[in-house]
């Protein structure tokens, strides 16, 4: 699994194993965990990859690795039960809410989904959702990245000093800030505003400390190089600084995207008129008008297509990052 | 401020180009550090001013001392959000913790499907709690999911979200359905350091997997414990998405929660001071609990 970063502590481990283990393990041992979890497939005693670096004397026995299985089942199934629940109600009739009947996978319909797509509402929030998220992303990956850069390579009188009052704000909880915040957005007049919505999401201290810390990890000499070549700081900022840090950017990038998506309390506050609401909000308010059931389910199913496929698609990212630096999810 | 005006004496010493150098980077900084000063440093420090002002938006703010904080003490609506918030705290934090646990001790080894049991678990973790509580809303009514299963179970029946006992816990399922994810994959990167040879060694003494969970596994994810604790019930202090959409604060607010009261009175009744009370007193009450738990898990080295 990606989660086993501990290279030393593997290649231990594969060489206790040997004792007990097939040969395919001795073969591998020293390699980074996750190539060898990849080229293996089920090993010669048919057993599947559970065997390899656990000693023989951990291993679980028959009953307990049913047992696991069947503990793990349920609470897999009773942990997706919402979304399935939620998928399915959202193709049905109005009305169709009894349980269990409504729950089974028949007489579906799209008539929520036209209701929902069809009407002014939904689609405005959605466009609102994605300029919040993506203008968010970007924004933030771009300050975080310069800041990051400077704050990691650069001496400048200060450095520390701000570097460590940045970091300071990640313990200033949202709800002391917020209501300040708000009375500053509505005096520059940018209630109802994207950019009263999106500028104070950028000022985030945790994506720069956790660009710093990367690009911190970066050799000088990679940058020198290029000074000496004669590129600008311009040049080197965009030719060499932003590949380099394309893994720290997935990740970060990953989690501000979520974070944005998600965010309900701020656009609450901000987008006070219909046209100016993101998704969350606006199912909410959905919820409050008592529209049908499977029409709202239907706008969460819409809301919730993206974040899944971020999630698939840069899952790895979100598991790695968790495990790595314990952003928050 | 001190730093930058010291700053011309410092670069004259380091010559040209480390004055560049200088400024290239105050110039890289630069973006960052005005949003900074715009939407953390100053809204930091107002928030904490604003806490001592009768401010509403409308008239300038005058100073009126603890006023907000005797009209807090006196509140009976600040100790039933209170009341609830720590009641939600209290079901949320431990069963999110023992849930992460269990679940990340039996994914701990890798076999086939561990991968996919993991993104199962954290799939909730990403899921914003507004959508998720749509349908919660539907799991939790009269003759929902919920209420079936709980008539087969001997529990208590009917929607559990209309009932004032019953809501607390409603809503903490929710949010410990919606967390537990996150911590899993916390514990399973700091299992990762659980030394095998005394787990092996522990086998051969013929300690059982309690013993073994106790003495060899448990102090070694110490410190993502506590790390688990404070986040989890930072979190859980400032719950407000779940009881926005699910219950309004209702019923009677019996689900009325501290940021929602910090919501109502900034946001419907303007009474920005007020508000900024209730903020400032939810974070000492967070800082209070860290330290507990700071003490308590450091304790028991």
């Amino acid at each position: 699994m990606s989660l086993d970063t501990h290279g030393t502590h593997e290649a231990r481990e594969a060489r206790e194993v040997t004792v007990t283990e097939s040969p395919s393990v001795v073969a591998v041992k020293g390699r980074p965990p996750r190539s060898r979890l990849r080229s293996r497939g089920r090993d010669r005693f048919g057993a599947g990859r559970e065997q390899d670096t656990v000693p023989y004397a951990l291993r679980g026995t028959r009953r307990g690795k049913v047992l696991r299985g069947v503990l793990l089942g349920v609470v897999a199934l009773a942990t997706i039960f919402p979304f399935y629940a939620m998928v399915v109600l959202s193709l049905k009739p109005s009305g169709a809410v009894e349980f269990p009947g409504s729950l089974l996978p028949w007489n579906l319909t799209t008539s929520a989904y036209s209701d929902v797509l069809g009407s002014q509402d939904v689609p405005q929030w959605l466009i609102n959702t994605l300029i919040y998220s993506i203008v968010g992303v970007l924004g933030t990956l771009l300050l975080s990245a310069l800041a990051g850069y400077a704050f990691a390579k650069k001496r400048f009188p200060g450095r520390e000093a701000m570097f460590w009052s940045f970091l300071s704000m990640v313990m200033v909880p949202y709800h002391v800030t917020m209501i300040p915040t708000f009375v500053l957005i509505a005096k520059m007049n940018g209630v109802d505003t994207y950019w009263g919505l999106i500028l104070p999401s950028l000022a985030n201290a945790q994506a720069v400390f956790l660009m710093r810390q990367f690009i911190q990890g970066l050799p000088d000499e990679l940058f020198e190089a290029a000074k000496i070549d004669g590129a600008s700081e311009f040049q080197i900022f965009v030719r060499i600084v932003l590949p380099l840090i394309k893994p720290i950017m997935a990740t970060l990038g990953t989690f501000v995207f979520l974070w944005h998506w998600n965010d309900f309390l701020w656009p609450l506050i901000v987008g006070q008129s219909t046209d100016m609401r993101t998704l969350t909000v606006g199912i909410a308010s959905l919820q409050q008008q008592n529209v049908p059931l499977n029409v709202v389910l239907a706008g969460s199913v819409v809301a919730f297509v993206p974040i899944f496929m971020a999630y698939l698609v840069g899952q790895r990212y979100v598991t790695e990052g968790v495990a790595a630096t314990g952003i928050k999810g | 401020m001190a730093a930058v005006a010291e700053q011309p004496r410092r670069l004259r010493r380091r010559g040209p180009h480390a004055r560049r150098e200088a400024r290239i980077g105050l110039l890289f900084v630069l973006p960052a550090f005005v949003l900074f000063v715009l939407f953390r440093f100053g809204p930091s420090i107002a928030g904490v001013l604003l806490g001592f002002t009768d401010y509403s938006l409308m008239d300038s703010p005058t100073f009126t001392g603890l006023d907000n904080f005797t009209r807090l003490w006196d509140d009976p609506v600040f100790w039933s959000s209170l009341k609830v918030t720590v009641l939600y705290t209290v079901i949320t934090v431990p069963g999110t913790i023992v849930a992460a646990m269990g679940l990340a001790l039996l994914t701990r080894r890798a076999f086939r499907g561990s991968k996919l049991f993991r993104s199962i678990f954290f799939l909730p973790v990403v899921t914003s709690l507004v959508l998720a509580s749509t349908v919660f809303i539907w799991i939790f009514s009269t003759d929902g999911p919920w209420s079936t299963v709980m008539g087969w179970v001997g529990g208590h029946t009917g929607s559990w979200l209309a009932d004032d006992v019953f809501v607390v816990p409603a809503l903490a399922i929710v949010g410990i359905w919606s967390r537990f994810g996150y911590g899993m994959l916390i514990l399973l990167a700091s299992l990762q350091n659980v030394p095998r040879e005394l787990e092996e060694a522990a086998l051969t003494d013929g300690a059982g997997p309690w013993q073994r969970f106790r003495y060899i596994i448990l102090p070694s994810l110490k410190p993502a414990l506590f790390f688990l604790a404070v986040i989890e019930t930072t979190a859980s202090f400032q719950v407000f998405d779940a009881v926005y959409v699910m219950t309004g604060g209702g019923p009677a607010n019996a689900s009325y929660t501290l940021v929602f009261q910090l919501y109502d009175a900034g946001f419907k009744y303007f009474d920005l001071g007020y508000a900024s009370a209730i903020g400032l007193a939810l974070f000492v009450l967070t800082l209070i609990v860290a330290v507990i738990q700071r003490l308590v898990i450091g304790k028991e080295k």
